[in-house]
């Protein structure tokens, strides 16, 4: 029964159904299964099946939207049901496109992948210049700075926002991602980490968290 | 290096004519890399036409490259239709992007009108720049798509992408009403240059496989750009450069089916992403078109100058087998902030490698 419950809620966050996707969550909690245990087991896991499709051509960005549109709904129902000691404070993440950039499609599929996983995202949107995000990451206390860039001309503007919160909120986390970044790249720029892709961002960021001894 | 033979912008018009020029000719799609050359702000080459022109021309002067002024860019539909973009004048910016976009709701689909090309948003400052090339004896280009780009900056690209599932009947009124006006903004161009005057450009991001899938590439572009491109064929228009932005190599079948339904009309120059390789599309347009290809654009802004120059040989060396014409350019925009030394790399690349007979 749960078992069948929670891969309900995963089929339907995957085929993008909203109206199944509510009634899983609802059918969730009748049967006293804990909120936090379907999200991760139902929606989480839905997301990231979506996320390996997409990386294999399976399933494209029309798709995601909607399995995205499917697992908030679920969220809605599920949320005001967690329990706070169960699940503990979550991880704050800064998200945003660097200055210059308006490339914000996958950076929102980040975002999207991040909060299926349990972490708090402040998004800063697109074409965000670099003080901002120095300034979210005190004022949030944020984990994590994820900096997206698409351009050439933007990613330059990343070891300089990186170089600053190593100076100003040294114990956060880096990460960048986006077309032209790479390992090296991303390396070179400084950062604590990078990701070619939303699933592998989760990874990273939870590899980079129990490494500094926060997850 | 013996001496040119031909002068910048001769060989082009050689290989749109399907003759062999002296080398290969350079198409370096330079846009905002021309205002960083003459030290203006990019933001002027999008909005000033006098100073568009004329630092386009100068740069290719400079350069000594083939292809001439022209405008364009990716973010184009939204302020046509009555939203607002805006201009790279903040450092870091490098070309046009959407501020508002004219369709935030469901009514506004219906509410969204068809604009007069003459007074429509970024068209003016197009036909300006037209009419100098005109009048320097260049080709007039107009911008003709591709439809699905245009909707996703009238409507932004996460509800358009969203709605291709959810509504996609609104999608297609959108098409539509995409579709209406670059049929008007051809025959606004064909009518003020003459057609055989004119080259059509159109190309887009939104439908790279990146985003979309080859299904639905099927059902929301290609019946659009099937019926535009016959109507501009239809008006004469001999040249069209097409321009799949990123990754399209799955869309691949639908622009060969493009070209097989218009009976091949026309002379094509194909400028795919650097992701399609140069032999795939020999494979599918070489019997008749031109190839424009297709050095990845990032490599120029980041990699030494001999770096780029191999890159360039290499393109030239599996280009130049096309059958029917070859010209060496990037995948995309040069990026403005690339070294101008390493544009430079794609003429030396031409002269030394690049020799015909
Ligand atoms: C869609 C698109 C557009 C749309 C953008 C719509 C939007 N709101 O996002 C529009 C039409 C507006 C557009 C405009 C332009 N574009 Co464009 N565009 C693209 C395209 C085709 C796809 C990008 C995309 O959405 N991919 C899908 C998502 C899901 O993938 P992703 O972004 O890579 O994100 C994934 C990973 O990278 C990673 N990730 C992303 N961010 C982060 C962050 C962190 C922290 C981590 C860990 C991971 C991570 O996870 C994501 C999910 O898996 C790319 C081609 C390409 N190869 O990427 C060109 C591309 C980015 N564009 C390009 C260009 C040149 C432009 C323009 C300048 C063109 C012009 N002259 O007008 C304008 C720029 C406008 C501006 N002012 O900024 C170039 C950039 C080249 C360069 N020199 O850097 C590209 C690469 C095309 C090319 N082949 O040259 N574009």
């Amino acid at each position: 029964m749960k078992e069948e419950i929670l891969r309900g809620l995963t089929d339907s966050v995957v085929s993008g159904d909203v109206e199944k996707c509510v009634q899983y969550a609802k059918r969730a909690l009748e049967a006293g299964i804990d909120a936090y245990e379907a999200i991760m087991e139902g929606c989480a896991r839905g997301m990231s099946l979506v996320s390996e499709k997409y990386e294999k051509g399976e399933m494209y960005v029309p798709e995601i939207l909607c399995s995205a549109e499917a697992m908030y709904a679920a969220m809605d129902v599920l949320k005001p049901h967690l329990k706070t000691e169960r699940v503990g404070t979550p991880r704050k993440v800064v998200l945003g496109v660097v200055r210059g950039d308006i490339h914000d499609i996958g950076k929102n599929l980040v975002k999207l992948m991040m909060e299926a996983a349990g972490f708090q995202v402040i998004d800063l949107g697109r074409d965000v210049p670099n003080e901002r995000f120095v300034e979210a990451v005190l004022k949030e206390g944020a984990d994590i700075c994820g900096m997206s860039a698409l351009m050439t001309t933007s990613m330059i503007f990343m070891p300089e926002i990186i170089r600053e919160l190593k100076q100003k909120a040294p114990a956060t986390i880096t990460m960048v991602g986006g077309g032209p970044l790479s390992q090296e790249l991303a390396k070179a720029y400084g950062a604590d980490g990078y990701a070619k892709d939303a699933a592998a961002a989760i990874r990273v960021a939870k590899e980079l968290l129990s490494r500094r001894g926060g997850m | 290096m013996s001496a040119d033979r031909m002068k910048p912008g001769e060989r082009l018009v050689a290989v749109l004519m399907g003759q062999k020029p002296d080398r290969v000719p350079v198409s370096p799609f330079i846009l905002g890399y021309a205002a960083k050359i003459v030290g203006l702000p990019i933001g002027d080459l999008y909005t000033d036409p006098k100073k568009s022109f004329r630092a386009q021309l100068l740069c290719a002067e400079m350069h000594g490259y083939d292809s001439s002024p022209m405008y364009g860019y990716a973010a184009v539909g939204a302020w046509e239709f009555g939203g607002k973009v805006g201009f790279p004048y903040e450092p870091g910016q490098s070309a046009p992007y959407v501020i508002k976009e004219p369709v935030e709701s469901e009514e506004d689909v219906d509410r969204l009108e068809v604009p007069d090309p003459k007074n429509a948003g970024s068209v003016p400052i197009a036909m300006e720049i037209a009419r100098q090339c005109y009048a320097s004896g260049l080709p007039a280009v107009f911008q003709s798509g591709e439809v699905l780009t245009y909707a996703g900056n009238i409507m932004g690209p996460t509800r358009l992408l969203t709605w291709m599932i959810r509504k996609p009947e609104l999608v297609h009124k959108v098409c539509k009403k995409v579709e209406e006006f670059l049929i008007a903004c051809a025959e606004y161009f064909t009518s003020t240059f003459g057609a055989d005057r004119c080259i059509a450009f159109a190309g887009g991001p939104i439908e790279s496989n990146k985003l979309i899938s080859p299904k639905q590439f099927e059902e929301f572009v290609y019946p659009y750009m099937l019926r535009i491109h016959r109507k501009i064929l239809d008006m004469g228009v001999q040249i069209i450069l097409e321009h799949p932005c990123a990754d399209q190599n799955k869309n691949m079948p639908w622009y060969r089916k493009l070209r097989e339904e218009c009976g091949w009309r026309g002379k094509y120059v194909w400028n795919f992403g650097p992701e399609t390789p140069l032999e795939t599309q020999i494979a599918q347009f070489g019997e008749h078109d031109v190839i424009m290809g297709n050095v990845d654009p990032p490599s120029f802004q980041f990699r030494s100058f001999e770096e780029v120059l191999l890159l360039c040989k290499e393109n030239i060396e599996r280009g130049i087998k096309n059958p029917s014409g070859y010209i060496l350019g990037p995948g995309c925009e040069m990026p403005p902030l690339a070294p101008p030394i390493n544009v430079y790399a794609m003429i030396k690349a031409s002269r030394e490698y690049g020799r015909y007979g």
